[in-house]
């Protein structure tokens, strides 16, 4: 899959490496925060300090590689002047490796809430976290392969699952505090279990993020903050 | 039937890159990948680079006019070097100076400093200036094929030294049309006149006659100002595939050109140097003001 | 005055008549130019073509060319009446009408003006000469005008070819190889001042150093230096146009590619320039044809009816056995290029100035003009179909 967003009649030149540099490590961004999510839920789920730790290690990386994207993304714009679709990609990697930075830290937040959690027993079973994760996960995903595969529709697509994401974060809120008003000893696993549900929602944003971002890319118009395509 | 079913299996299959690029849950292990900073690495290497022209302090001057003031900098090996800055500054009379061009000015002069090549003196007496120019090869601003055939034109320069052997020629034509990115598109009328040649095509030629004589440096005066974008695109295309083979120094009035197909860029003005560093570090983030205002297009 | 309709409306008013006036003014005078030009060719032309085309005596062969007029030596016309009839006739014709050995009588007289008809004697053709009455005779009236046209030949090919090795190896020099400054710049003046000469200085100059200094004598050598200094400054002015025409990038990306400066100018600046060096040499090639003022003295002799390569190498030049054969060639070039010839235009001076004008020397009046008209043109076509060719092969 080696498709590059610039539309030009000729690809060998400098230019089009330098963007498909860019793009490449925009996916090894998103593989890693999806692996860092991943990892995350994990150490959640299965109790597991030891992935819990990596997923702080791994942060790092992301890190760096959030730099080097817009030290790449302004070199080109200084060197080669984009316009038109590779110009957008500029200004939308950069916002891209942003988010997946953002998720990555989401991530991190996420293990370290599974060490606190890990120390006691757990408060109810897991269900509607891994949930979100599924379909905030799935997000990611889709929004990735909507920048690979120039589908605008599914970006689009991806931005109404936040909608589900969000929807479950209240219901869990409402659900938690419930607990914490019967039995105060459970105020710290409450208290946790809302965090990483946030964050899940926080990823879920992001994701929405991206995938406005893509929809940018490949059709010119901007559809954050709800405005849709036609109006 | 078979065909027909199994096509359309491979339509409906979802093509995710996703799933097979990103470990997910499957792992336990923590793999750290091995990150790439491209840009860091690389700015500080091109400048490491071998020095190939060694320009040491030179004054230089038109009768009494001095043209350049004590230019002092070193031209790196295999790797295209840009000239830019406004008209006059000098940058296209140094250029003329590295294959000694500007002998055929009269009343011009070097008045001081030496400009070294592999670490001779290109102004020393003992030089001989026909050898030199075979060895630093240069296309114009003005595409200059000569009035005779694509192959006649690729071949002037071997002819000149006296290589007439079929064989040789032919071989030398392919290949420096080949290196020229033109091969394909005129092997079929290769004698036919050069002049039937689209600009851009025209300017590959010039390239390729002058990698013909397998010269080490090619110097470049504004390669592109005649041609139309398009063109343009493909002769930067050959300039970043020939800096494999050569040296290439590059005076353009198109500072995007200089962005895109440099590694280094020189800033000239009024005569001096005022700003060489590492193409991107111009571009983004130069140190002197002038050039600020220079490549942002606020100068005067 | 009628009403103003639109803001262009077309106003009749002084100026307009001024342009009107001007315009009319200016197209007479062209026509009037024109109508010259016409009428002094068309005399030419139709009193000079029956000359050469033959309309009295038409054998039937295409294209009805006057041989006679176009490749024989002139003759003196003998007119006279012979039993009360008018009769011309060539001098080989009328000895042989009166019987008399042409050899025998003085050859064609040496000045024409003091020219007395040989009193014939009775014969064995039995022609009684006082049958011969009114008996006048006109110089070169008769015959043709071959070696006038071979000596134009011969004098422009020649002359052009020096002049063109001159003035382009000068011009190469003026315009590659010397450095610009006052020195070059009083030269090229020089030689611009001298196109402004007049003609007849240069006779008296190539007189004063090739035919007295030189001892060259009044020969075809004499003739094509004067001539060819005469056109020098006309060659290389327009071959240095030409050569500074060559775009600089031919040089530079020669030089750039390796090249010597001889390379240079051999291989890729003087092909180019040649097609242009040629059309200015056709301006070079019609006054060269059309000087009589410089052959007067140099070349040219009006009595040479003999055909340049009509030479006698006597034995007695040449040493006796093979060397002999050896030093013909040399010797037979030798006479040749010192020889003296006859040219059109000087041959048109003598029979429309030294000869009286009547019936009988129209023909060979107008009909030299005519042929030399044809010869220039001639040469000046060639000239550009050369140039036509080369410029086809050669095009930037």
């Amino acid at each position: 899959m080696t498709t590059t967003p610039s539309n030009a009649p000729y690809s060998n030149g400098p230019a089009s490496e330098q963007i498909a540099n860019i793009r490449e490590t925009l996916l090894l961004m998103a593989s890693l925060a999806n692996r860092n999510l991943s990892l995350a839920m994990r150490a959640l789920v299965e109790r597991d300090e030891k992935l819990a730790a990596s997923v702080e290690a791994e942060d790092s990386q992301l890190d760096e590689l959030e730099i080097s994207v817009d030290e790449l993304v302004i070199n080109h714009m200084a060197t080669h002047a984009p316009v038109a679709t590779d110009c957008r990609f500029m200004l939308v990697a950069s916002k891209i490796s942003s988010n997946l930075e953002r998720i990555a830290d989401q991530a991190v937040s996420i293990a370290r809430r599974s060490l606190e959690l890990n120390k006691e027993p757990l408060l109810k079973p897991l269900i509607d976290i891994p949930r979100m994760a599924q379909i905030a996960e799935g997000m990611l995903r889709d929004s990735v392969t909507a920048l690979i595969e120039r589908k605008p529709e599914l970006a689009q697509e991806i931005i109404k699952r936040d909608k589900e994401v969000d929807a479950i974060n209240k219901q869990l809120a409402r659900e938690l505090t419930s607990f914490m008003l019967e039995d105060p000893t459970t105020i710290t696993r409450a208290l946790n279990l809302t965090i990483v549900a946030r964050c899940l929602e926080r990823i879920a944003d992001h994701c929405k993020n991206i995938a406005e971002e893509v929809y940018y890319l490949y059709q010119a118009i901007d559809i954050r903050h709800d405005r849709t395509p036609t109006s | 039937m078979v065909t027909t079913k199994a096509s359309l299996m491979s339509q409906t299959q979802p093509t995710t890159m996703m799933d097979e690029s990103i470990p997910t849950t499957q792992t336990t292990e923590v793999v750290h990948t091995p990150v790439a900073t491209p840009s860091a690495s690389d700015k500080a290497a091109r400048l490491n680079a071998p020095t190939i022209i060694d320009i040491n302090n030179v004054d230089f001057y038109y009768g009494q006019s001095k043209a350049l003031h004590g230019i002092n900098f070193p031209i790196k090996e295999k790797l295209v070097t840009a000239f830019i800055g406004p008209s006059g500054c000098g940058k296209s009379t140094l250029l003329r100076c590295l294959n000694r061009m500007n002998d055929l000015v009269d009343g011009t002069r070097i008045g001081a400093g030496s400009i070294k090549i592999s670490g001779v003196d290109i102004y020393d007496p003992s030089v001989d200036v026909i050898e030199l120019r075979k060895r630093v090869g240069m296309v114009f601003q003005k595409s200059n094929p000569f009035p005779k055939s694509i192959y006649e034109n690729i071949v002037y320069g071997l002819r000149l030294q006296g290589i007439n052997n079929k064989g040789r020629l032919d071989e030398t034509v392919e290949r420096s049309l080949r290196g020229a990115a033109l091969w394909e598109e005129v092997r079929d009328r290769l004698h036919t006149s050069a002049l039937g040649l689209s600009g851009g095509q025209q300017q590959r030629l010039c390239i390729a006659r002058a990698i013909a004589v397998e010269p080490e440096i090619i110097l470049m005066d504004e390669p592109c100002s005649a041609l139309d974008p398009i063109a343009t695109v493909k002769v930067e295309e050959l300039i970043h595939q020939l800096k494999q083979d050569y040296t290439i120094v590059i005076v353009t009035h198109n500072m995007q050109q200089a962005g895109r197909c440099s590694d280094i860029t020189a800033f000239f003005y009024m005569g001096r140097l005022i700003e060489i560093d590492a193409t991107e570090k111009i571009f983004t983030n130069p140190t002197q003001k002038q050039t600020e205002d220079y490549i942002s297009g606020r100068f005067g | 005055m009628t009403a103003r309709t639109h803001p262009f409306q077309r106003k009749t008013t002084v100026a307009s008549y001024r342009e009107a006036g001007v315009f009319w003014a200016l197209r007479a005078f062209t026509y009037i130019i024109l109508g010259f030009g016409v009428i002094i060719f068309s005399t030419i032309i139709y009193k000079g073509s029956p000359a050469v085309f033959g309309s009295e005596r038409i054998d039937g062969t295409f294209p009805f060319l006057h041989n006679d007029f176009l490749f024989t030596k002139p003759q003196t016309l003998h007119v006279f009446k012979y039993k009360g009839e008018i009769k011309q006739m060539s001098a080989a014709d009328y000895y042989t009408f009166v019987g008399q050995s042409p050899d025998a009588s003085t050859p064609p007289p040496a000045n024409p003006l003091t020219a007395s008809p040989p009193s014939p004697v009775l014969s064995t053709t039995g022609i009684n000469s006082s049958d011969i009455t009114d008996h006048e005779t006109y110089s070169y009236a008769a015959g043709g005008i071959w070696p006038q046209i071979v000596g134009t030949i011969l004098l422009v090919i020649g002359s052009m070819a020096i002049a063109l090795v001159l003035g382009i190896f000068s011009a190469i020099y003026l315009s590659e190889y010397s450095k610009q400054g006052p020195l070059i710049s009083a030269i090229r003046l020089a030689i611009i001042n001298l196109a402004g000469v007049p003609s007849i200085v240069f006779g008296l100059f190539g007189v004063g150093l090739f035919v007295l200094a030189f001892g060259w004598n009044i020969s075809l050598m004499a003739g094509w230096f004067t001539l060819a200094f005469m056109v020098l400054p006309v060659i290389i002015t327009a071959s240095e146009e030409s050569l500074r025409a060559v775009p600089k990038g031919f040089r530079e990306g020669s030089l750039a590619l390796g090249a010597t400066k001889w390379q240079t100018v051999y291989l890729n600046v003087l092909p180019y320039a040649l097609p242009g060096i040629l059309t200015s040499s056709v301006l070079g090639i019609a006054r060269v044809a059309g000087e009589t003022a410089p052959i007067l003295f140099t070349a040219a002799y009006a009595t040479s009816d003999k055909l340049p390569w009509d030479l006698n190498i006597s034995p007695d030049r040449l040493h006796s056995g093979f060397l002999g054969y050896l030093e013909y060639p040399f010797a037979w070039l030798h006479d040749f290029a010192f020889h003296g010839v006859n040219a059109l235009p000087y041959h048109i001076y003598v029979v429309s100035s030294k000869i009286p004008q009547n019936e009988y020397t129209e023909r060979v009046q107008y009909g030299t003009a005519f042929v030399f008209l044809l010869v220039v043109m001639m040469i000046a076509l060639a000239s550009v179909l050369l140039r036509i060719r080369l410029r086809s092969r050669l095009k930037w």
